[in-house]
């Protein structure tokens, strides 16, 4: 009981990590942390899982190279164009702007439709309002969990750092069947949408990085706690 | 098995500090919540009108209009898609380059280019050390904060009041004079009725509706703008729309509508209609002059008691002048109205009460000087100025003119000056020879040809050096004439600041961009029905403010403390402290004459209401008694022959009116070989400007394949071969847009329209967005400013001419580029 | 103290029956009496003796009444106690008691026993039935002053002028018209008050032949004495003081008049619309009130201007001896005022003949009693592009 406890508190360490990277910018700091021999014999031993191993390795070449403010400025860049903007080359980190056409939110008239058929994606031109169902549906688990969002971090319910924060919780306080139902609800089911347009846009490739990263351990992860 | 192994080699590094640094914490009380339950419906007000909300799960819900709003517009609908907007301007954030280099920037990479996130702090830090590196390297003339335009309704979070006191405590700076809207009318009016006029309130609709035989509706469609008001708008005007509509069908009172399309009013009305061909209308005024003059019509008893300079105006009537009979004739060639339907008309405006009640669109243009002035020459003719239902206006489509004011003060303001002996931190007022105001819209001019001296209004204007520009609630990008042209002159600012709720083309060219919050995420106080003053609303604050995003009062009194003069700023007054101090003010401004119970219990009620006002006729007093009661002009009477203007000598506006060729004209006129269609880009039906067009789902309601809609004449389009829906390639020799067609028979040959307050959004040939940068770019959504000309009215009033645009259209055949309007910077890719 | 327990028992009563429907007033002069006892009780407090009675009021405002014309007139109607203090309605009525127990509270605790006492009260008690009057829209006057039936033929132009303003907005009668029945109280002054806390409301002795400058839009007379007024005197306006006589002070001023109309408007200079004074027809056509100098024709307009000066007499008050105060004033005023929709313009930025156009045409929004709109129009006026040189 007690090795499954320590592995919860490792998953729930590598979910926490995750978060932390969609939530803010990198700094200094966390470069520090990161390349410092404990955060490498963390990075190494999550590169030990062969899925892994790429994306890990690609991050941590490219922490190895944050050298100096400028650069750190530019991933920051980066960071801000993926995430904390709304556009063609920006990539949402809402789950509901991913999710609400299935849960209801339709499209106005066929014109704009097939507007959207011939403009490319219409995920991306159909934009629904922030703070949605899906942040609505996030608040009421976290209440449930007694958690709430950081005020440092002003973000909907949905947004992605904060679901892969509650997965972490959930690592800890609740059985795989809960897990896995949360996570395949509420994370696979746009997960890969959100690292295809990650990879898409993101230029400096970070970014790419570590959301290959995540999808590839939420893979891991998820068959794990299938197996479990 | 492994798996496992590698899971413990995690927990076995201790990797624990990073991951305590989680986004989460543990739930602490329940958030914040008023004193009033927040499920409960709360009270606000908007330009598109007062409405009430209910909140859901700590997000806004349901949303529906104010129970004394009994003709509320649709708009309310999109009020959600603002607040939620996936554009919301989230965190402060600075241009990176900017960042790095700050004033030696490469400016060119605005529009398109990289943002960091920043602290407060630090983006009011580097607004701080911005405005120092101007004051010390230009001095005031290198910085124009002088911004103009709408805001969120509010009388405590109006965003100019808080940018400019604010920037005011730091330093001084070039303003503007005039507005977009009523450049041309608002300076030749108090020349001729010594007023506004524009913005003054009018003859009571009662009045109108019960004594008025004839109205002309001249170039107006109050139908379509009285949905929006400068306050929180409650739309008591329709009411007597509705009263007129039913008096048009019995028969009671004719209603004429000159213009040059269908428009709304006259589909809901029902009225008559006259054609005239674009930018004529002074032809036809002077025409009927003519058949009024000649015939022996005009008040000749009026005219001698109340006005100056009409025997110097005859001559050029007749002819006499300039050798050309303004004969209906005459007018027919040039306007395309019947020579017997002018006559008829003239008749028909001295046979009873006449009232004529003119719309803005006609001062828009080259020249708009002289419609306003013509007509006010033609009132006088007819001689029933400040009469009940006779007479001329020209606001009885805005913002509730012509509802009886309730005669209540209205509450003041949080204020818009820096205190009085307060000094500024860089407190020269040195210009260095340049002009400390501007007319407002001539500053890319200034950009353009920094020490220039220009006429203006009787006086010369000298260019300033523009180095820094702030905009606060403020979209240029929107409002401004041609946009290729004021691309090539905005990277010449070293640094561009703009506040705002969404990401708006102006932030996307600005260097620091900062989130405002929008009026549901704050407390304010305003009256609603605007003119009438019906009665005062509390805004009542729904939710916190999303993201990272502050109170207009917030940002600035932060902005003051790093100024440090916070205290200075605030008066010590958090913002209760104020809504309290403005309500009691008002409160006190209406003791003894409107009873107000004490700011609780109207922050409970919601609103407290003033009532109607009584009847009032414009003028009345004037022509009751001219001597005592004088009008604003030089020589107290109506001024149909200005000597004052006439001794500026200007061309381009002599001393009477006068009928002038446009630079570009439609229907004959001078380019209509090369570009034959007219653009007509007049206020929106569906927004306010360009306020609620990024609202997605409301957008939705009126767009045309995504694109801002174009409205075609059926022959025009088919002979282009484009029918409904398609979409269309607008274009001149000054820009290029996209536009999704709507075809209407409402629409002549020869005219377009397209409403101004479409989000520009430029694209490349190739439909990339950094091609968009790029001078002479497509725009994606439809932004008519694109093809606009940006140039003076005349030398007198030097306002904006939007209407004088020529065009032509084609089927739009490319590959159809993504809309970019509505979204933050553009590029990641360096 | 029969009355006083039935007037306590009225006040006692639950305010529920008190609002029981309102009865007209035609029913309650037709003497339509349905309520026994309490419409007794209330009848028997509406005569002039019970007021007196109680209200220590035979030494000092039934005294002052006594001398006004609303005790004696042609008319023969005279207005009593009660028919100016108590509201001739029936839901006000019945308020106007509740606010009496006040009244009663001071007769039992002796407040306004004496002279002194009551001259220290009076302001106090004043405000309050001011208050009322107000709330009341006036109503008590206008039971037999309605502005329907106004002679306004015989009114002066001014005085029409003020009144239809007045009408028009239903203004209380007692906004301008105070101190009619009782001696007005010593007050500040009602009109644009906060103007008056600034700039004060003058010397109370003056200097022959020295210059002073109106606090406020003040009347002008013909004489010392007389009540016919001649015209107004502007706000702001520079005048020379020629002589004292009890509240009055002979003013010359001095300006130039447009050669239209009567020319009874004097302006601040030649060509300048800045408003110095207006006078009624009858004083423009009395001989040797203005007197005409010179003449010179404004090009700008082609009208003719003559030089003129006037001597009339003016309440000794409201009468400063220095001018910038008023203007610091009317600065502040404008400056928050005018910045409320839009940022104000440069005072410089406009003409003095231009600035009434302006200003005119944007009061819409703007918070000012007509004081304080024609001493900030001037102030504009005063310091615009005319007289500040300064390109704009």
């Amino acid at each position: 009981m007690s090795q499954v406890s320590q592995e919860s508190q490792a998953r729930a360490i590598v979910y926490n990590f995750l978060s932390s990277l969609f939530a803010k910018e990198v700094t200094s700091d966390l470069v520090a942390q990161l390349t410092s021999d404990q955060g490498q014999s963390f990075l190494n031993s999550l590169a030990l899982e062969p899925s892994l191993s790429a994306s890990v390795n690609e991050i941590n070449a490219k922490l190895g190279k944050l050298n100096s403010k400028e650069l750190l400025l530019e991933l920051a860049a980066d960071f801000c164009g993926l995430f904390l903007v709304d556009g063609r080359t920006s990539v949402s980190p809402y789950a509901g702007q991913y999710l609400s056409a299935e849960l209801g939110g339709e499209p106005s008239d066929k014109l704009s439709n097939a507007a959207r058929n011939e403009s490319g994606s219409k995920r991306k031109t159909n934009k629904t309002q922030l703070f949605g169902e899906l942040h609505q549906q996030m608040t009421e688990f976290l209440t449930d969990n007694k958690l709430q969002i950081h005020s440092d971090f002003p973000e909907p319910g949905d947004h992605i750092a904060v679901i892969l924060a509650y997965i972490a919780h959930l690592c800890v306080t609740s059985g795989s069947e809960q897990q896995l139902s949360f996570i395949n609800s509420y994370l696979m089911t746009w997960l890969s949408d959100f690292t295809q347009q990650v990879n898409k846009h993101d230029h400096g490739l970070f970014y790419c990085f570590v959301a290959d990263l995540t999808l590839e351990w939420l893979k891991v992860d998820t068959e794990f706690l299938l197996n479990d | 098995m492994k798996r496992r192994n590698f899971l413990k080699g995690i927990l076995a590094t201790s990797f624990t500090v990073i991951s305590t640094a989680s986004v989460l914490t543990p739930l602490t009380a329940l958030a914040k919540i008023g004193a009033k339950n927040r499920d409960d419906w709360l009270t606000t007000g908007s330009h598109f009108g007062a409405f009430k909300m209910k909140r859901k799960n700590g997000v806004i819900d349901q949303v529906k209009p104010f129970d004394l709003d009994k003709y509320p517009t649709d708009m309310i609908n999109g009020i959600k898609g603002l607040v939620y907007n996936p554009s919301r301007i989230r965190y402060p954030m600075v241009r990176l380059d900017f960042l790095l280099k700050g004033h030696k920037s490469d400016t060119s990479q605005r529009g398109d280019f990289r943002f960091v996130r920043v602290t407060w702090d630090q983006a009011l830090t580097l607004f701080k050390q911005s405005l120092d590196e101007i004051q010390t390297n230009y001095g005031p003339s290198g910085l124009h904060a002088g911004q103009t335009g709408w805001r969120a309704t509010g009388q405590l979070h109006s965003c100019t009041s808080h940018m400019q006191r604010a920037v005011g405590m730091h330093g001084n700076f070039v303003k503007k004079i005039g507005d977009y809207s009523t450049g041309a009318g608002q300076t030749i009016l108090p020349y001729v009725l010594g007023s506004t006029e524009v913005y003054a309130q009018g003859t009571s609709w009662p009045l109108i509706l019960d004594n008025a035989k004839t109205i002309v509706l001249w170039a107006n469609d109050p139908y379509k703008n009285l949905q929006v008001g400068w306050n929180a708008e409650t739309h008591e005007s329709f009411e007597y729309l509705a009263q007129l509509k039913e008096k048009v069908k019995k028969g009671e009172i004719r209603v004429i509508s000159i213009d040059p399309v269908a428009s709304k009013t006259q589909e809901y009305l029902g009225c008559e209609k006259i054609y005239v061909n674009p930018q004529t209308d002074v032809a036809l005024m002077l025409a009927i002059a003519y058949e009024l003059y000649t015939n022996d019509l005009h008040d000749k008893d009026f005219i001698k008691g109340y006005s100056l300079g009409f025997e110097r105006f005859v001559p050029y009537l007749t002819g006499e002048e300039d050798g050309i009979a303004k004969t209906v004739e005459w007018a027919e060639k040039i306007t395309a109205v019947p020579a017997d339907v002018i006559k008829e008309l003239a008749k028909t405006m001295v046979a009873g009460r006449t009232q004529l009640l003119m719309g803005w669109c006609i001062q828009r243009q080259q020249h708009g000087e002289q419609p306003y002035w013509m007509a006010a020459v033609l009132a006088t003719m007819i001689g029933q100025i400040g009469l009940p239902g006779g007479g001329i206006s020209y606001g009885h489509h805005y913002s509730g003119i012509g509802v009886p004011s309730s005669g209540a003060a209205a509450p003041g303001a949080f204020p818009r000056n820096v205190d009085e002996g307060q000094k500024p931190i860089f407190d020269s007022t040195d210009f260095k020879g340049a002009s400390s105001t501007i007319p407002v819209a001539r500053w890319i001019d200034a950009i353009l040809e920094p020490g220039k001296v220009i006429d203006a209004n009787g006086a010369k204007v000298t260019y300033p050096d523009i180095k820094m520009m702030i905009f606060s609630g403020n979209n240029p990008w929107n409002h401004h004439q041609d946009r290729n042209r004021m691309k090539k002159e905005f990277h010449k600012l070293e640094c561009v600041v703009s506040i705002d709720i969404n990401w708006t083309a102006t932030c996307r060219f600005s260097d620091i961009v900062l989130p405002a919050c929008t009026t549901m995420e704050r407390n304010d106080i305003d009256i609603y029905g605007s003119y009438a003053n019906r009665g005062l609303l509390a805004m009542q604050k729904m939710v916190e403010p999303l993201f990272d995003s502050l109170s207009d009062y917030e940002i600035f009194t932060r902005f003051a403390k790093v100024l440090g003069k916070e205290k200075e700023y605030t008066r010590g007054m958090n913002e209760f402290d104020w809504l309290t101090k403005l309500y009691n003010d008002c409160k006190k401004a209406n003791d003894g004459k409107f009873v107000m119970p004490e700011f609780e219990q109207f922050w409970q009620d919601g609103y407290v209401h003033f009532g109607e006002g009584k009847p009032w006729t414009r003028h009345a007093a004037f022509r009751e008694d001219p001597e005592i009661n004088p009008l604003g002009t030089p020589s107290g009477m109506i001024e149909i022959h200005s000597r004052k203007i006439e001794r500026y000598q200007y061309d381009d506006c002599k001393g009477h009116p006068t009928w002038m060729e446009k630079s570009e004209r439609s229907h004959g006129g001078p380019g209509s070989d090369k570009h034959p269609i007219w653009m007509q880009s007049c206020h929106p039906d569906k927004r306010l400007h360009s306020q609620m067009c990024e609202s997605k789902e409301y957008r939705d309601t009126y767009t045309v394949q995504d694109r801002e809609p174009v409205y075609l004449n059926p022959a025009d389009a088919k002979h282009r071969g484009i029918k409904n829906g398609d979409v269309v390639r607008v274009f001149n020799d000054r820009g290029q847009l996209l536009a999704g067609a709507v075809v209407s028979a409402n629409f002549p040959k020869g005219v377009i329209r397209i409403h101004e307050g479409a989000w520009y959004g430029p694209v490349g040939d190739d439909g990339s967005i950094t091609g968009g940068a790029k001078v002479g770019a497509i725009c994606s959504y439809g932004d008519p400013n694109t093809l606009t000309q940006d140039i003076g009215s005349s030398k007198l009033a030097q306002a904006c001419s939007a209407y004088t645009c020529l065009v032509d259209y084609e089927k739009f055949s490319g590959k159809l580029p993504p809309v970019t309007s509505f979204q933050g910077p553009l590029e990641i890719g360096a | 103290m029969k009355w006083f327990k039935n007037l306590w028992q009225t006040l006692n009563t639950p305010a529920k029956y008190l609002t029981l429907g309102s009865i007209s007033l035609t029913a309650f002069i037709m003497g339509v009496m349905f309520w026994g006892g309490f419409n007794t009780a209330l009848e028997a407090t509406n005569t002039e003796e019970f007021c007196i009675g109680c209200h220590s009021m035979e030494s000092k405002p039934y005294q002052e009444l006594q001398k006004t014309v609303h005790w004696s007139n042609h008319s023969g109607v005279r207005a009593t106690c009660p028919d100016c203090h108590v509201p001739h309605s029936w839901g006000r009525k019945i308020a106007r008691k509740m606010e009496a127990s006040s009244d009663v509270w001071g007769w039992v605790f002796n407040t306004v026993n004496t002279s002194e006492k009551f001259e220290d009260k009076r302001l106090e008690m004043a405000s309050r039935e001011w208050a009322r009057f107000e709330r009341d829209d006036s109503l008590a006057c206008k039971n037999c002053h309605n502005y329907d039936s106004m002679k306004w033929d015989t009114m002066s132009k001014l005085a029409q002028k003020q009144m239809k303003r007045a009408a028009e907005k239903d203004q209380s009668c007692v906004d301008c018209h105070k101190g009619i029945a009782h001696i007005l109280p010593d007050m500040g002054t009602a009109r644009a008050p906060q103007l008056i806390a600034e700039v004060g409301t003058g010397p109370s002795k003056f200097t022959n032949e020295q210059y002073y400058f109106s606090a406020l839009t003040k009347p002008l007379f013909f004489s010392a004495k007389g009540d016919v007024e001649a015209g107004t005197l502007n706000v702001a306006t520079k005048v020379k003081i020629l002589e004292s006589k009890e509240n009055r002070v002979k003013v010359s001023i001095s300006g130039w008049r447009k050669q239209i109309g009567a020319g009874r408007v004097i302006y601040y200079d030649f060509g300048i619309n800045m408003l110095t004074a207006q006078l009624s027809k009858e004083a423009a056509k009395t001989e040797g009130v203005i007197n005409g100098f010179e003449e010179k024709e404004d090009e700008m307009t082609g009208l003719k201007w003559q030089r003129v000066e006037t001597t009339l007499w003016t309440d000794a008050e409201y009468l400063i001896t220095e001018q910038q105060p008023l203007w610091d004033y009317a600065r502040t005023t404008f400056r928050s005022s005018c910045s409320v929709c839009h940022t104000q313009p440069d005072e410089a930025h406009f003409d003095a003949n231009t600035w009434p156009g302006m200003f005119q045409g944007m009061i819409a929004f703007v918070n000012m009693d007509q004081d304080t709109q024609a001493l900030v129009q001037k102030y504009l006026q005063q310091h615009s592009s005319t007289f500040v040189k300064k390109e704009h």
